[in-house]
Order: C-alpha cells, then structure tokens, then sequence
C-alpha cells in the first residue's frame, strides 16, 4: 500500500501525504491479509493479486502436510506437555486451517517409531513455518514494504 | 471417515522432495521474475542436496 493517496484535481492528478487515519486503515488492512494468509495458506498474496505466489504457497504447504500425514508423522495437540510439544504445536499451527486437515486425516495416529515418522513430523512443522513465513511476507507486501 | 495416503519413501526420497518444496515456496516468495526464480529453485536445492549428503557423509564414521 502506498503512504500517499492519490487524488483527482481539475488540472490533473496529485498526490496529498497520507493520513494518520489513512495509514491505521492501511495497516488494519494489512493485519487483516497476514491473517488471511495464515488461515488458508497464499490467500494473503490472492487477495494482493499475487497469484504465482499464491498458488505456489498453497500447493508448497498442502504437499508438505500431505506428504507429513501420509508419512505418519506426529500432528501435535495443545496437550503436548513438555516444551518440545509445545513448539511442535505452535509450529503445526502455523498451517491455519490444514491443522484440522491434518488432524481429521491422520486416522491411524503418529508412528514416529521408524524414521517415516520422524520425517513426517519435520514435513508438518516445515510447512506451518514456511506458512507464517509466506503470511508475513504479505503482510509485509500489503504494508508496501516488499513486492 | 477420509484417511491420507501411505507413502513409504527412503531417507533419500524424503529429503529430495522436502529440498524441492521449500525451494519452490523459497524462490517463488524471493524473486520476481521468473528467470530469476528458476534460478534460485535450482540453485537452492542443489545446495540443500550437497549440504544434505555431505552432512550425511560427514555422520558416517559415527554411525556404528
């Protein structure tokens, strides 16, 4: 979003600085994208008209938990316990809405006994992380300060 | 009641396709071309590859 707003005249068009209320309005909006972006991965950037990037986070974070709940790797709950869980939760929560994709398609349960597993897990907390990364990333767009 | 597919993949196999994913997601949030983004896929998961292998070297003597 730019920090000036442009305004029709007479003589043709110029450009007045930006309000503070214009700029709080900007930055709710942009509050608002990162959210988006973060509920259901490359929404943020659809909403910017960003649709490579749109399209290559959804499908990069839905592969990555597929791969991770067809792997059997360990969804964390809020009830991990120790420190490690917690971060683990954080970290699949980070995918939004495919948290509870992830949770309604892992029937069987985690196996991280064999290494599939454990390599489940890791493709499950990489994609909540690379999700909050692409949210940040428009937020930060949406905020005028990347393209 | 939907279930995931099993996929049985070999330590291999795991690491190439995480390597390929991030460095899609990577390329497409860092660059804007798209000279430029097949440049940097390629370019970083060739060194996720290399530095992958080489660690898996490195552990080698290690590993018994």
């Amino acid at each position: 979003m730019s920090e000036e707003t442009a305004t029709g005249t007479a003589t043709g068009t110029t450009t007045t600085p930006a309000t503070p209320v214009d700029r709080q309005n900007n930055e709710m909006l942009a509050f608002a994208i990162g959210v988006a972006g973060w509920l259901v991965p490359g929404l943020g950037h659809a909403l910017q008209k960003m649709w490579g990037r749109a399209l290559w986070c959804f499908l990069t974070v839905a592969a990555l938990v597929f791969l991770g709940v067809g792997m059997r790797g360990n969804v964390f709950s809020s009830e991990g316990g120790d420190a490690f869980g917690m971060l683990g939760y954080v970290a699949d929560l980070g995918t939004g809405s495919f948290y509870f994709a992830a949770r309604a398609l892992e029937t069987r349960g985690s196996d991280v006994a064999h290494a599939e597993g454990d390599y489940g897990t890791r493709f499950l907390a990489a994609a909540g992380v690379l999700n909050l990364l692409a949210a940040l990333h428009a937020y930060e767009a949406a905020r005028g300060r990347k393209a | 009641m939907i279930a995931a597919a099993d996929f049985h993949l070999s330590h291999f196999q795991a690491m190439t396709l995480f390597a390929l994913l991030i460095s899609i997601a990577f390329g497409f949030l860092s660059r804007r071309r798209t000279s430029d983004r097949v440049k940097y896929i390629i370019w970083s998961l060739f060194l996720f590859l290399l530095i992958g292998v080489g660690i898996g070297w490195a552990m080698y003597p290690f590993s018994r």
